[in-house]
């Protein structure tokens, strides 16, 4: 039974709301035909119903708005969600009312706080208000108004709105550009259009809660942006195969909001970082970078080293014997992809599925963070069977020129900003594999611990940190108290607010520095210190970094003269390791639950605690209880 | 094209559960019918083999048998 065939019969016989989780793996793999017809079903679905059902499933609250028809994203965008494994939570405004609708913060489109809010743009916006006839210059006019139109409503739209908003590029059409025949007004008309967009584009690069996804690239691959006839009658400027990518690219974003990029892209090699099979072809008989085949294949391998450069980690597993992959992998110089650039490289014989799980054990990463490719259909499906939550990506080895357009189709890696640390994160996690080998080597924890040298360091954060600070809030799962994620607008108004402050911890030992691992957040409520959230990068797990990190606030909280900490606790389904951070370090828990589903723990600071063996600290995070509250 | 095979078509595009017998009910009072279906529909049928479909007629029409007729030509 196909993917849509099944989703028609849960809704015939009203079960699929109560089988909505079962959705995001039948959807996984699904081509743009089948997305399509099964967002048509999904969306009929109520939102509070299926919450109602899976409360453990994140909602995705979204509005859309805009210039043109909106209805046809329906489809397309209720389909990408779900894909995910979002509650779509979607509301559509009027028919050309973006306008009204972004300035006014009451409007019933923005009644779910929507993370998500899309504003649809086409060119009718630019044209439709000129006289006709209309001149290159009137455009120019139009387009300047548009300009500071759409800037103004980004910023009233700040004011309101926590979430993201989201415009696009305006593609000019032919329908309005071949209404100019001279060829200098021609050549006026596209610069001053591609000058609009630019100005557009400039406005997401210029400030944190707006993104501009940029509609050339999309249509490149998409075809057409509208049937000429459903524009001319029905309003729909922006139409299927085009929002169809559009979704895609939504869907991705709603991963990276959430924290759910993926981190770590794991290469078969025969037939997909090469073409041949290593074993029979013989090192030398590999097609790597020669000849139309070679050729394919080193785009790809260039490709994924490309991702690997901006945070994403690149590993492989491969179905060989260690040592040829080994001598291939060093040997072959003429890769675009060598053991250099890897975290990891695995050859055996075992299942992929085994070798994938102890990938990201070894990783400290979750399973759903890896992205597999491979060229065997058997070893996607075993893969899928065993792991449904890691997206696998399909290659051709008979066609491999597709290698690089599969590679990208789906935005695994999206996030909305790369920092200093996604850069350089191979290299630590390379540095990290000779952790795990000394680790090996040495006879007990103690002894490891003792040879690691950890050294943490605790300071205010820096104007240079916060965008680091907001994508620890973002990417971190397993060590995040409360899991609320910001962005670096809103780290920012922490960091100027006058009771609160952002700690921001970095941490180095004898194999080199860990950069920016961890921020802590804490605010002043009278004179109890609360801490509202810690979150650490799980590399630097287990070694102490966090109870020293701890100490050094309940310390300068007892010299400020606080009269307790205040530790905020928030469960969700990854952060159980830290269930009992704030109770291992002497906080007792207060009843009852907040009503945002935190439990706060409370340390009375009778005694100053001891520190942490084996980590080196360098704190300077001192407070002063304001006088007015300590007189009180 | 057939009439099981285009109230099948229908029922693809738009999810619903539909019957031959749903051809023949005003488009309004088509319980769970939305206008956005219709856009599926034409991009559906020309995939589906019919070219150059008359998209205002279609856009007009009342009833899905009244489509099936345009398709039927």
């Amino acid at each position: 039974m196909t993917a849509l065939e099944i989703l028609r019969r849960l809704l015939r016989d009203q079960e699929l709301t109560a089988r909505y989780d079962e959705v995001a793996a039948l959807l996984r793999d699904a081509d743009q035909d089948t997305l399509r017809r099964c967002g048509t079903v999904l969306a009929r679905l109520d939102a509070d119903e299926i919450s109602e059902h899976h409360p453990a499933l994140p909602v995705l609250t979204v509005a859309v708005t805009g210039s043109t028809t909106l209805g046809p994203l329906a489809a397309p965008l209720h389909a990408e969600l779900a894909r995910h494994g979002f509650v779509p939570g979607v509301r559509f405004g009027g028919y050309r009312q973006y306008q009204i609708e972004l300035r006014d913060p009451t409007n019933p489109v923005f009644e779910a706080a929507p993370d998500l809010t899309l504003c649809l743009l086409d060119a009718d916006e630019v044209f439709t208000g000129l006289a006709t006839p209309w001149t290159v210059a009137d455009v120019q006019r139009s387009l300047d108004e548009l300009a500071v139109n759409l800037t103004g409503l980004a910023d009233a739209y700040a004011r309101d709105h926590a979430g993201l908003l989201v415009f696009n590029t305006i593609p000019l059409v032919r329908r309005w550009a071949a209404q100019v025949v001279d060829h200098r007004s021609k050549a006026l008309l596209g610069a001053t259009w591609r000058e609009f967009n630019a100005r557009l584009l400039r406005l997401a690069t210029e400030r944190t809660g707006v993104v501009v996804l940029d509609s050339e690239p999309l249509l490149a691959e998409t075809g057409p942006l509208a049937d000429v006839r459903l524009a001319g009658y029905t309003g729909v400027r922006l139409g299927e195969q085009y929002l169809a990518g559009y979704a895609r690219e939504i869907g991705h974003l709603a991963r990276a909001i959430r924290g759910r990029t993926s981190k770590c892209l794991v290469l078969d090699l025969d037939g997909t970082v090469w073409g041949g099979t290593l074993a029979e072809d013989g090192q030398d008989g590999l097609h790597v970078s020669d000849g139309p085949h070679g050729e394919a294949h080193h785009a790809f391998q260039l490709a994924a080293r490309q991702l690997g450069s901006q945070g994403p980690l690149l590993a492989v597993c491969s179905k060989n014997d260690q040592v040829p992959v080994h001598r291939a992998l060093t040997e072959l110089t003429e890769l675009g992809v060598t053991e250099a650039d890897l975290v990891a490289v695995i050859a055996n014989w075992q299942p992929k599925s085994d070798n994938l799980t102890q990938l990201a054990k070894q990783l400290n990463i979750g399973v759903d963070s890896l992205v597999f490719v491979d060229d065997s259909a058997s070893e996607r499906g075993m893969v899928r069977a065993a792991l449904p939550e890691v997206p696998t990506i399909a290659v051709d080895a008979d066609e491999p020129a597709w290698h690089v357009h599969r590679l990208l189709a789906d935005g695994w890696f999206t996030t909305l900003e790369v920092t200093d640390e996604d850069r350089v994160r191979g290299e630590r996690y390379r540095t990290e594999r000779q952790r795990l080998e000394f680790r090996e080597h040495t006879d007990s924890l103690f002894d490891y611990l003792a040879g690691l040298g950890t050294t943490v360091s605790l300071h205010r954060v820096a104007d240079a940190d916060i965008g680091r600070v907001a994508q620890l809030t973002q990417r971190t799962n397993q060590f995040n108290l409360t899991t609320v994620r910001l962005d670096a607008a809103a780290v920012r108004r922490l960091v100027d607010g006058e009771d609160t402050d952002v700690l921001v911890v970095r941490c180095a030992d004898r194999f080199g520095g860990h950069g920016t691992v961890g921020a802590m957040f804490t605010r002043w409520v009278g004179s109890t210190l609360v801490v509202d959230n810690v979150v650490l990068s799980c590399r630097v797990l287990a070694r102490g970094v966090e109870s020293a990190c701890l100490r050094e606030v309940l310390v300068a909280a007892r010299r400020a003269g606080a009269d307790a900490v205040v530790g905020a606790f928030r469960s969700t389904a990854k952060n159980h390791m830290v269930a009992d951070f704030y109770a291992d370090h002497g906080f007792t828990a207060r009843a009852p639950q907040e009503p945002d589903g935190a439990v706060h723990f409370e340390h009375t600071l009778d005694i100053e605690p001891e520190p942490v063996p084996h980590v080196g600290v360098d704190a300077d995070i001192s407070w002063q209880v304001r006088e007015e509250v300590a007189v009180r | 094209m057939s009439v099981d095979e285009f109230v099948r078509l229908v029922s693809d595009e738009s999810g619903m559960s539909l019957e031959a017998d749903d051809l023949t009910t005003d488009l309004d009072a088509l319980a769970g019918w939305d206008s956005v279906y219709l856009l599926k529909l034409l991009s559906a049928l020309e995939a589906a083999g019919g070219n150059g479909l008359p998209v205002l007629k279609l856009l007009e029409s009342r009833t899905l048998g009244e489509i099936h007729e345009l398709v039927a030509g």
